[in-house]
């Protein structure tokens, strides 16, 4: 349970950072990945991560909504079952969220998490299984964001101007509080992009003050080196192992 | 040695079995692979009359590695259709856009 609760959250936090500028997220993309931890030296695909938006809108807005689901593959239900969603409902244009949900259900395990941010201030709720839920509203910076819509925001970033080695720090919200991550450029890799083919992309090394990550420019991700910056692969290193996200499947991008 | 060496291959056997009827992939390559070295290296150690059961260990084990790489070629890793957590998220998008308009309406 904590194995898997690290590698869902080493994914999100180690993918989030801040951009300097923005572009906008197109809606309807699907991105398709395929979940493989490391279990004893091999590799072994657990579940398939999707992420995807779409256009949301209410009497007085429309929002963007990134959403990014987890599911383990049909085998594994029988064993381990996990239907996992992280949700940002974000301004279509700036990527500022307004909510950000998630909802976990690992093997049994249940956990649900809300937070509103209104200005500087985060409104969260969360809810574990067999326990009380508990509020807390907390002070955040003017660019800090949910883990989801930072994950989309890094890819307006403008890598082009980066040069190898250079770092940039970034805040995040992530369990209740606001926590720092720093993100560095490491250079151009080709590495296999699914249905995109291989793909130039640029490498990252993202490091954060949370204990879900390990090591020194172990947790990594492969953004395609084109304007749409599309996640490529993300290698995560945590405290119970490592894993990957393979991109096998992008459309609507 | 041999009766050491005929243990870890009679534990490492009973896991590769294990390992293959579980959802494990190629992570039953690992106790295959050890119960392959130790039972062989028993093998080796064992007088001809003693060869019998060894045999049975190795051959069972390759038979197990067989059926893994079977499985790995042949199932194909998806996920399965359901419902419940289709419903789910559909209530879930239904909540969040209550709770944006109540967002708004504080502003």
């Amino acid at each position: 349970m904590k194995r898997l609760l690290y590698i869902l959250s080493a994914v999100f936090v180690f993918s989030s950072f801040a951009p300097q500028k923005n572009q906008p997220i197109k809606s309807g993309e699907k991105l398709v990945y395929a979940g493989s931890y490391n279990m004893s030296g091999l590799m072994t695909q657990l579940a398939q991560v999707t992420m995807s938006t779409e256009t949301v809108s209410t009497a007085k807005n429309a929002y963007l909504h990134l959403s990014c689901e987890l599911s383990t593959y049909s085998k594994w239900d029988s064993f381990f079952k996990i239907r996992d969603i992280y949700e940002s409902y974000v301004n279509p244009v700036t990527l500022k969220p307004s909510l950000y949900k998630r909802s976990i259900d690992e093997g049994g395990y249940t956990k649900k998490e809300k937070y509103v941010f209104k200005g500087n201030t985060v409104n969260s709720t969360v809810k574990k299984r067999k326990k009380p839920e508990t509020q807390k509203t907390f002070t955040i910076g003017g660019s800090t964001q949910d883990v989801i819509s930072l994950l989309y925001k890094v890819r307006t970033m403008d890598f082009s101007k980066f040069k190898a080695g250079q770092t940039q720090s970034m805040m995040i919200v992530f369990d209740e509080k606001q926590i720092p991550v720093t993100l560095k450029y490491m250079g151009k890799e080709t590495v296999n992009a699914g249905n995109l083919g291989k793909k130039e992309c640029y490498k990252l090394s993202i490091g954060a003050k949370t204990d879900a990550l390990r090591g020194k420019d172990k947790n990594l991700i492969w953004l395609t080196a084109d304007a749409k910056k599309v996640p490529a692969l993300l290698k995560f290193s945590i405290p119970v192992g490592t894993g990957q996200l393979v991109l096998t499947s992008a459309t609507g991008i | 040695m041999r009766k050491l060496s005929l243990i870890l291959a009679c534990v490492f056997g009973a896991l590769s079995i294990a390992f293959t009827i579980l959802p494990m992939d190629t992570l039953a390559f690992l106790p295959i692979g050890l119960a392959l070295i130790f039972g062989l290296l028993t093998l080796k150690k064992s007088e001809e009359k003693e060869k019998k059961f060894p045999k049975i260990i190795v051959l069972l084990v390759a038979f197990c590695s067989l059926v893994v790489l079977g499985k790995t070629l042949v199932i194909k890793d998806e996920i399965a259709t359901d419902a419940q957590f289709e419903q789910q998220k559909i209530e879930t998008k239904q909540e969040a856009r209550k709770e944006l308009e109540e967002i708004e309406g504080l502003e």
